[in-house]
C-alpha cells in the first residue's frame, strides 16, 4: 500500500494494520519513520516544505515495493509519504515490512527507503528559524547507498 | 497529461520552476530529439538553468537517462536530483 498525502498518518495503527493483513504468519516488523529534524545543529529547522510530481511519485515507490517483494520474502510493504508544509518534529515518511523472519523485514524496509531517496520524486525547501529558505541538495552518501543496493551479494545474505 | 502530436507538455519542478519562473508549457517538438539536445535547448532558453547537465528527465513519468529519445506527445519533466524520504 501507497499513498502519498498531505495528512499525518498514525504509526502505530498503520504497523498494527499491516500485522493483521499478515495473519498471524509475521515473526517479524521493521518500520522507519522520518521526522523533520534541524537542518543542522547550529541551523534550527522551522518549517519544511516538500513538492512532489504527483502519479510518478506513487509509481516509482509501488515499483521499488514490487522489487522487495521479489527480492526478499516479505508481506506488501506500506509506505506514506507526506508533502507541502511541514513543521519541525512531524513525521515524513512511515515504511512497514512485515516478514515470517527478521533478516527480510530489515533488508527490505532500509532498501525501500534507500531507493525512495534517490528515486521518489519529492523536493525539500528548508525555512529555517533565522529566515533563510533554501532547496535541500541530494546527498552523495543517499545515491552511494542506493548503488550498493545492486550489488547482489549484499541482498542474497539471510539470517 | 500528454502534448499535442506537434508538441511536448514540459513540467518544471522544485528549484528549475523557480528559474523558469513556470510550472509547465506547451514546447513545440515535431520530430523525435535526444534528450541531450533538447536540455541544450532549454539551456540556451533558460540561461539560468546551467549548467543542464546535472537536471534529471522524467519522460512520461519514468526516469529516463540524458541519451534517450522525447517524442512528440511526451510529458517531459525536468527537475534536480530528488529528495524526499
Amino acid at each position: 500500500m501507497v499513498l502519498v498525502q498531505q495528512a499525518d498518518f498514525d504509526a502505530a495503527a498503520l504497523s498494527a494494520a499491516l500485522r493483521a493483513r499478515a495473519g498471524g504468519q509475521a515473526g517479524a516488523l521493521v518500520t522507519f519513520t522520518g521526522y523533520v529534524r534541524d537542518y543542522a545543529p547550529e541551523q534550527p529547522t522551522h518549517t519544511l516544505f516538500l513538492e512532489h510530481y504527483p502519479g510518478m511519485c506513487e509509481r516509482e515507490i509501488e515499483e521499488i515495493c514490487a522489487t522487495a517483494q521479489k527480492r526478499w520474502q516479505v508481506f506488501e510493504p506500506v509506505v506514506v509519504h507526506r508533502h507541502g508544509e511541514l513543521r519541525h518534529t512531524d513525521q515524513i515518511v512511515y515504511v512497514g515490512v512485515a516478514s515470517a523472519h527478521r533478516g527480510d523485514a530489515f533488508r527490505a524496509c532500509e532498501f525501500i527507503i534507500d531507493a525512495l531517496k534517490t528515486r521518489a520524486p519529492f523536493w525539500k525547501r528548508e525555512t529555517l528559524s533565522s529566515g533563510e529558505q533554501f532547496w535541500v541538495q541530494q546527498r552523495d552518501a543517499d545515491t552511494e547507498k542506493t548503488r550498493l543496493w545492486d550489488q547482489p551479494e549484499k541482498g542474497k545474505e539471510t539470517l | 497529461m500528454s502534448g499535442t502530436p506537434s508538441t511536448i507538455n514540459v513540467l518544471y519542478f522544485a528549484q528549475v520552476a523557480e528559474h523558469t519562473g513556470l510550472r509547465r508549457e506547451a514546447w513545440p517538438l515535431e520530430s523525435p530529439i535526444p534528450g541531450t539536445e533538447w536540455l541544450s535547448i532549454l539551456e540556451a532558453r533558460y540561461p539560468q538553468l546551467a549548467p543542464t547537465k546535472r537536471l534529471k528527465l522524467a519522460v512520461n513519468q519514468y526516469h529516463v537517462s540524458h541519451d534517450s529519445l522525447i517524442h512528440p506527445g511526451d510529458e517531459v519533466a525536468v527537475f534536480e536530483p530528488v529528495t524526499g524520504g
